[in-house]
């Protein structure tokens, strides 16, 4: 076939005819690189959210003076990458997609490089909790600014809302209070501290930040961890996403005043947590990971696992079909917050809120990593896109969870003996992925001669925050602990 | 619901006797670092670690449990000389005793007790209030845990207040980010006297991998006064419950001159 027709067959370059994009170094793994000139930067990320991309994030790359757009697309990431040449602006893509507004936002605070028609370019990163904005103005309104601290044990967050008192009139995202800059202390450190580092970024979604990480630097150096290492990173993983939709559930009950169920479902969450600590010695499944496969031999055998494992499925079920069947727990989360398909795909928005209006949004489907291409599950997704949809889906990836951790674990066989590879070389840039449990996070980092030049993160909760705003429809304050929690984000996430 | 009535009873106490009785670590657990020796240390031996917590001087190693996050990268790559202690009790009064050097026999057998006594006597309640100064959000999975039946800080006479001004203590995790400096001196402020400050984590006892940032200014220390440090990334919840009853000890003896 000639190169002319491979672009035809090709559906990423179709969508991109008749601009001037260039395809850059061959694809590694499912990434894809193209270069775009900056008058049309704006145009292709359009056409490739036409064909069903995802907006994940924009950035500018320091040590090149260049930026790189990322789209998710089914079977693809792919990084759209523009040089500045020295420029200090360049047309918006938040005209294009409501999604690049607070990556801009980030963007323009940290290099001064200005996305030119932007709709609200005001400074994002070193948020002050005195100042309020109105988003409606009339008589007998006001802007009750809920955080950054609040009420409860809580991750620091503003949530400024508009009301007249009972109804909520505009609900207001102001992330970036405990922003800490950890991107920047990326540089210089090679790939062990690197990835300490990276399991530090968001504790509840450690070793989902880890894999991606790892993965990222895996295909830099052109490698793949060993089959027994994949095996075990799917077993921290998916214990991880047990005990944040866990924690979830906590967090609904105790909104609903159902202490009984607070308490059944913090056994299940400490159970899940001392597991974890029995397994690696850390709660989090710190220390696990390291690119080229997993750090050491797990401290139980796989046996072990899945009997805890299968205790632990058999309680679920009792307290599950309990709360389902509890009406003052239910009537809270049903039709609140509700959103639709429509405007989560408009956000990019992931995880198990897109789940939740029926997208068949999960990165370990999407682009299968690790051993998820070979372990059988489905993806959990319901219609409502509620509150109580969401956490339905939550519901049911628990068990799908189970289901994987079993099946990774029945099938270790002998000849999986080694945990890890050496990486020797590495140099270029490159993207890893994880699916964790509130989303898809994604690593973009550029190596040279062994050391990390540059790292960017996009977190599962940068993408979803806008969506919090645009859920409230009709809902009154007391509502707002049921939504939030419903989304399930850790605010560490996004303030990386 | 009785019938959340019944399944609630179902499993019985599982709560913890700790501090009356000990509460043991599972094996392998990563609560801290020990230096094990031997002498005459290269100086090397600080590059091991990513946020500077070891510290050669003279041939003489220490650690410095405080910047410490716990990774195990000195474990790894010299275990002749540093291993992990499965070990929850790791809060304490200064921050200068977060820095340790070869193992010496410690006053800590003796503590337990001590402590066991102390929360027995506290008769009266003790109220918390935290803030999240930019922590990674694992320390506050771990501080709600202790509400959990399995530590259940309530039978402590420990109990989360909304308000700070009705707080006896402020739990503070993470390194103080510039935009949460004003929210926590604020908090802190407007909380009556006597009043006693914990920092929780390894971020909040030095800033761990972002006091070198930019963003953020430090531990909570440089910020207001910390009267006990519980090192850790993030520490366990009896790691946690063991700074407060600490702490607790604090308020009383303040109250009582």
């Amino acid at each position: 076939m000639s190169a002319e027709e491979t672009a035809r067959e090709d559906p990423l370059l179709q969508a991109l005819e008749g601009t001037a994009a260039v395809e850059e170094a061959p694809p590694r793994g499912p990434v894809r690189q193209l270069r775009i000139p900056m008058d049309e930067l704006a145009t292709s990320t359009r056409r490739l959210i036409d064909v069903g991309g995802h907006f994940a994030g924009v950035f500018r790359s320091e040590s090149e003076d260049s930026l790189r757009a990322l789209l998710a697309l089914r079977g693809e990431l792919i990084v759209l990458r523009t040089p500045l040449d020295g420029a200090r602006s360049y047309p918006s893509l938040s005209r294009v997609t409501p999604a690049a507004r607070l990556p801009e936002r980030e963007l323009h605070d940290v290099s001064g490089v200005v996305p030119l028609d932007h709709p609200q370019l005001d400074p994002a990163l070193r948020p002050s909790a005195d100042e309020l904005e109105r988003v409606v103005t009339g008589p007998e309104t006001f802007v009750l600014p809920y955080g950054p601290i609040r009420s409860g044990v809580f991750e620091a967050i503003q949530f400024p809302i508009d009301t007249g008192g009972e109804d909520i009139l505009a609900f207001t995202v102001r992330p970036y209070f405990k922003r800490r800059n950890l991107e920047a202390r990326f540089q210089g450190l090679d790939f062990d501290h690197g990835t300490y580092l990276a399991e530090r970024i968001a504790g509840t979604e450690s070793v989902a930040q880890a894999i991606a990480f790892a993965q990222a630097v895996e295909r830099v150096a052109g490698i793949e961890a060993p089959r027994l290492a994949q095996r075990w990173r799917v077993v921290h993983a998916e214990l991880e996403r047990i005990a944040n939709h866990l924690d979830v559930g906590i967090k609904l009950a105790e909104d609903a005043a159902l202490s009984v169920g607070v308490a059944r479902l913090g056994v299940l969450k400490e159970q899940v947590m001392r597991l974890r600590a029995r397994l690696c010695g850390n709660r989090f499944g710190r220390g696990v990971l390291m690119p080229g496969g997993v750090r050491r031999e797990p401290l139980l055998s796989s046996a072990e696992v899945i009997q805890a494992i299968d205790s632990f499925e058999d309680d679920l079920r009792r307290d599950r079909s309990l709360l389902l069947a509890t009406a003052s727990f239910t009537d809270r989360l049903i039709g609140s917050g509700r959103l639709d398909a429509e405007t989560v795909m408009r956000y990019g928005g992931v995880g198990p809120i897109a789940r939740a209006c029926s997208l068949g949004i999960d990165a370990r489907l999407e682009r299968p990593y690790g051993s998820y291409g070979r372990l059988g599950f489905r993806i959990a997704r319901t219609t409502g896109g509620d509150a109580m949809a969401r956490f339905e889906v939550r519901l049911e990836e628990i068990d799908q969870s189970v289901h994987v951790i079993r099946q990774a674990l029945e099938r270790l066989d002998g000849d999986m003996a080694a945990l890890r590879i050496a990486i020797t070389d590495a140099s270029g840039e490159g993207c890893g992925w994880a699916e964790a449990p509130n989303g898809e996070v994604i690593y973009w980092i550029a190596i040279e001669d062994g050391r990390l030049r540059e790292v960017h993160i996009v977190s599962p909760s940068l993408r979803n925050w806008p969506l919090l705003s645009e859920s409230y429809r009709g809902d009154v304050l007391t509502d707002v602990s049921f939504i939030e929690h419903s989304f399930g984000l850790t605010p560490a996430g996004a303030d990386r | 619901m009785l019938k959340w009535l019944f399944r609630g009873l179902r499993h019985g106490v599982v709560t913890t006797r700790y501090p009356a009785r000990p509460e043991p670590a599972p094996p392998g657990f990563r609560g801290r670092i020990a230096v094990l020796g031997p002498g005459d240390a290269p100086q090397s031996l600080g590059d091991l670690c990513p946020t500077g917590a070891i510290q050669v001087e003279g041939g003489r190693v220490s650690v410095d449990r405080g910047l410490c996050v716990l990774c195990g990268a000195c474990v790894a790559n010299a275990p002749e000389r540093f291993g992990f202690e499965a070990e929850y009790e790791t809060a304490v009064r200064r921050r200068s005793s977060l820095v340790v050097g070869e193992r010496l026999a410690t006053a800590l057998e003796g503590l337990r007790p001590t402590l066991g006594d102390r929360s027995r006597t506290l008769r009266r309640s003790i109220h918390i209030r935290h803030v999240d100064a930019g922590s990674d959000g694992a320390e506050e999975w771990e501080i709600q845990a202790l509400t959990n039946p399995y530590y259940d800080m309530q039978r402590l006479g420990l109990f989360f207040t909304p308000t700070p001004r009705h707080a006896d203590l402020l739990l503070v995790t993470g390194g103080v980010t510039n935009s949460m400096r004003e929210p926590l001196l604020r908090a802190y402020e407007v909380m009556p006297e006597p009043k006693a400050v914990v920092a929780v984590g390894t971020d909040a006892c030095s800033g761990g991998f972002s006091a070198t940032t930019g963003e953020v200014v430090g531990g909570v220390d440089q910020v207001l006064p910390v009267d006990v440090y519980v090192p850790g990334s993030p520490p366990a919840p009896i790691a946690i419950l063991h700074g407060l009853l600490l702490a607790a000890g604090v308020v009383t003896e303040e109250a009582a001159a």
